[in-house]
């Protein structure tokens, strides 16, 4: 018992990384978030097994009168937010290691690029929505928007965790904080991949 | 405990009183972060909804007493069909199971001391309650959903429903939904993560594996529904097209994403009672349950292959034949971990030396109208035979043998069992006698008729029927079963409720418990155990070389963990101890940030969009606010 740690009262970054190199399991915080992930990604699966069947079941898709998707773009797009998975991976090394300000660092470059990504979504979808909208496009557009826009939630969310993140990471790092770098860290890399399922069923109608 | 008659071990347990003293008063209720008061307050909520839930049978079941009766309308009739059954699926069974059981017995019987997120257990509570709240304004307001509990399109959408009472439904299950999928999380990490050093997953209760099962069942069911649920809401509200074939959309895509959900539900809301039944009968028969690893695996088993039978629910709609094939073999095959489960206590009462105890009759009750309800499940599976039955009554009393018996008569055998444990007093046993036989029997006589009545052709979800087709003499005898089945219940309720203020003061362990939550008082105190319980084997409380140890242990104050809201977390296989947690206190935020949701809700249904994204900001502001405060600097 001499060799448990009570980790809450790891407050400085030494103290968080001895904690963090001690620990066998994985961290309470890490399974709750885990878990969220999972049934996210099922809510995910759902939508996408929907889009499929509705697909299936229809010849034209898309309706006539509704372009079909642009694929460079959102393929680009994808491929950027998972590379923004990189230095989510390096900012929760550097938080295992005790380092604060290679943590915030990280967390920051990740973020801005996470932020660009969702400014240049937002405006392709105003563009799609200007071109057909849900109540026009049938049920092609309704399982279109539902994805994409469920998918910029999530994103949202991400981006809204980071800079929460940074304001504590702001006044030094603790073992909470070391736990709460790896649970955002694993909320982007879900983010990410599922935002590539996302991008191949959206674009698929083009392939 | 008997050590504490030892002076350093009564120094110990005063230090952990003071160290975990909570809260009094209506305060400390709605701030409580206890898993105990918050089972508690589960347990209540739950039983003024099956009050509900069971007045609205009643009423159903005495307008279908004889022939062209008008004690309800059809459109009261619908509404009170539907609000039964949403009621106790997601308000009673589970939230009775999970949320009452599962939040005051799991943490005891791991020998952990609260759950692994306090404070989200809080969070679950009061979002089901407020979602309760919510569906119920609905009835209040004469806009209850009407369009049975799994709410087809079209009949479900705008044009065909066109109030708000398909607004109450979808919205308020979303809302439930977050409630469940938050509880659930809680207990797979408070499983995984907080068992007492030693007790290694094979030495884990029977009752918690049914409740991983449960729990990964949740985290995977509950998505289906939300999906289904936002599309019906986006149709309705938005005027998007995914259940308008007119459009392009598809109404079977409901059926579908409803079942996906919808069976593994059926396994979600008997589960538990499996966990009850495995723990009540090794108590009563004396002896460790026959075939402990294979149960394990099955309760496991059942809830995965409850998600691969979902079609069977649909065999009348034209589906293809292929598929209908499969869903049948797959739904044949979900019988075979059930039946393990039913020799299993089966051959534990046989071998054991059974004492037929108030909580061991209504496991016997339950096994024996478990076993009728999976005999004409398994009907079911033969195509034609479903295909002629579907919407009769043969199914109501299929499904009503399952929940009726498979739930609640578990229920009713835990309340009965974990009465003393949690109020320190013994129930009148002669009393338990005859709520049992009085419920048993009612139950029987209600719902044995409707197979009957179903084969020779009653439809269900009819509000009244024509004389002379040979129904009426049935429906009399279901329509007296009911009122039986209810004085039996209430006949429990006065049992319970005397004995809370009379009932014979009990000690720690009145019955010989084989699980740790007997190790402790009863009541337990906040902090569950003085001393963190070595665990050898999964009957942790007949090994009384270990309790011995533990009271040696307080004594010499060796794993008491006192200095703050401490307990300890272990690795997820073996259960080596990890690290030593300091856990969250009372906190005014759960209850918060489930009313700023139930504003996100309220405004979400009268369509005012912008003030539900304000709402939405109190939300994360709340959530902020929450996360302000790290442990350390409690």
């Amino acid at each position: 018992m001499s060799d448990v740690t009570r980790s809450v009262h790891a407050t400085t970054p030494a103290a968080a990384a001895r904690v963090a190199s001690q620990r066998r399991a994985l961290p309470n915080g890490w399974w709750g978030a885990a878990l969220l992930v999972a049934t996210e990604a099922t809510l995910f699966a759902c939508l996408i097994a929907s889009y499929f069947y509705l697909y299936s079941y229809t010849t034209k898709w898309p309706p006539p009168g509704v372009e079909r998707p642009s694929v460079a773009l959102p393929l680009v797009l994808a491929a950027v937010l998972v590379a923004t998975c990189v230095p989510m991976l390096l900012a929760v090394r550097a938080a295992r290691a005790g380092r604060v300000g290679a943590t915030a660092g990280w967390v920051a470059l990740a973020l801005a690029v996470q932020a660009g990504y969702l400014a240049v979504q937002i405006v392709e979808l105003k563009d799609d929505l200007d071109s057909f909208s849900p109540r026009t496009g049938g049920a092609y557009a309704s399982a279109y928007y539902t994805l994409l826009i469920a998918h910029h939630a999530h994103v949202l969310l991400g981006i809204l965790m980071s800079a929460w993140l940074l304001t504590r990471l702001a006044s030094g790092l603790t073992n909470y904080r070391v736990v709460a770098t790896r649970v955002i860290a694993l909320y982007w890399y879900f983010v990410a991949a599922v935002g590539v399922a996302v991008t191949l069923t959206l674009v698929s109608p083009s392939l | 405990m008997a050590a504490s008659a030892t002076p350093q071990a009564q120094q110990h347990v005063e230090r952990l009183e003071r160290i975990w003293a909570e809260r009094t008063g209506l305060l400390g209720w709605l701030t409580t972060t206890d898993h105990k008061r918050i089972g508690l307050l589960y347990f209540f909520t739950t039983l003024a909804l099956l009050a509900a839930a069971g007045t609205e049978a009643l009423l159903m079941r005495t307008q279908l007493i004889g022939p062209n009766k008008d004690v309800l309308g059809p459109h009261a009739y619908n509404e009170l069909m539907t609000m039964h059954g949403v009621t106790m699926i997601f308000f009673v069974i589970i939230p009775m199971t999970t949320g009452a059981f599962g939040n005051y017995l799991l943490p005891l019987m791991i020998g952990a001391r609260d759950m692994a997120f306090p404070r989200m257990n809080a969070l679950s509570f009061w979002l089901f309650l407020a979602s309760g709240l919510f569906i119920y304004t609905g009835l209040a307001t004469g806009s209850a959903p009407d369009a049975g509990w799994f709410d087809y399109v079209p009949l479900a959408s705008s044009t065909f429903s066109p109030g708000r009472g398909i607004d109450f439904y979808a919205l308020g299950l979303i809302f439930n939904t977050v409630a469940s999928t938050a509880t659930a999380v809680n207990f797979i990490v408070t499983i995984f993560k907080l068992r007492a050093p030693g007790m290694s997953l094979n030495r884990m209760p029977l009752f918690c594996y049914a409740f991983l099962a449960v729990s990964f069942a949740l985290i995977f069911a509950l998505p289906a529904l939300t999906v289904a649920l936002i599309f019906l809401e986006l149709d309705r509200r938005l005027g998007f097209h995914f259940y308008d074939p007119s459009a392009g959309g598809d109404v079977l895509l409901w059926q579908h994403l409803f079942w996906i959900f919808g069976h593994p539900e059926v396994y979600i809301i008997i589960l538990p009672s499996f966990g009850i039944a495995t723990s009540i009968i090794p108590t009563f028969t004396r002896r460790k349950m026959v075939a402990f690893p294979l149960v394990a695996l099955a309760e496991l088993l059942v809830a995965f292959i409850g998600f691969g039978v979902w079609a069977h629910h649909m065999f009348a709609v034209g589906l293809p034949t292929v598929a209908t094939i499969y869903f049948a073999a797959a739904s044949m095959i979900v019988v075979i971990p059930s039946a393990i489960q039913l020799f299993a206590w089966i051959m534990t009462i046989l071998t054991g030396t059974p004492s037929f105890k108030t909580p061991l009759l209504w496991i016997v009750g339950f096994i024996v109208t478990f076993l009728v309800g999976g005999l004409s499940g398994i009907m079911f599976a033969a195509i034609p035979f479903d295909q002629q039955v579907t919407d009769t009554y043969f199914v109501v009393a299929h499904f009503h043998y399952i929940i009726a018996g498979g739930a609640l008569f578990p229920i009713m055998a835990g309340i009965f069992y974990w009465f003393p444990k949690v109020t320190g007093r013994m129930y009148h046993e002669r009393a338990g006698q005859w709520s049992f036989w009085l419920t048993f029997i009612g139950t029987n006589v209600t719902f044995f008729p409707m197979h009957i009545v179903g084969l020779i052709g009653m439809p269900r979800r009819q509000y009244t029927y024509p004389s002379g087709l040979g129904w009426n003499g049935y429906n009399l005898v279901e329509t007296l079963g009911s009122y039986l089945l209810a004085v039996g219940l209430l006949v429990a309720v006065v049992n319970l409720v005397v004995s809370l203020r009379k009932g014979a003061r009990v000690g720690n362990d009145p019955w010989g418990g084989d699980t740790l939550e007997w190790a402790t008082t009863s009541p337990p105190p906040p902090y569950n155990y003085a001393v963190i319980p070595k665990v050898s084997s999964a009957y942790a409380m007949w090994d009384r070389e270990d309790r011995e140890e533990d009271a040696r242990r307080l004594a010499r104050g060796e794993r008491t963990l006192q200095q703050g809201h401490e307990t300890p977390a272990s690795t997820v296989l073996d259960a080596d101890w990890d690290e030593i947690l300091d856990m969250p206190a009372d906190s005014p935020w759960p209850i918060t940030l489930a009313a700023a949701t139930a504003g996100i809700f309220a405004m979400l249904l009268l369509g005012h969009y912008v003030t539900a994204a304000v709402f939405g900001a109190i939300a994360l502001l709340v959530l902020v606010a929450w996360h302000g405060q790290e442990p350390q600097e409690a």
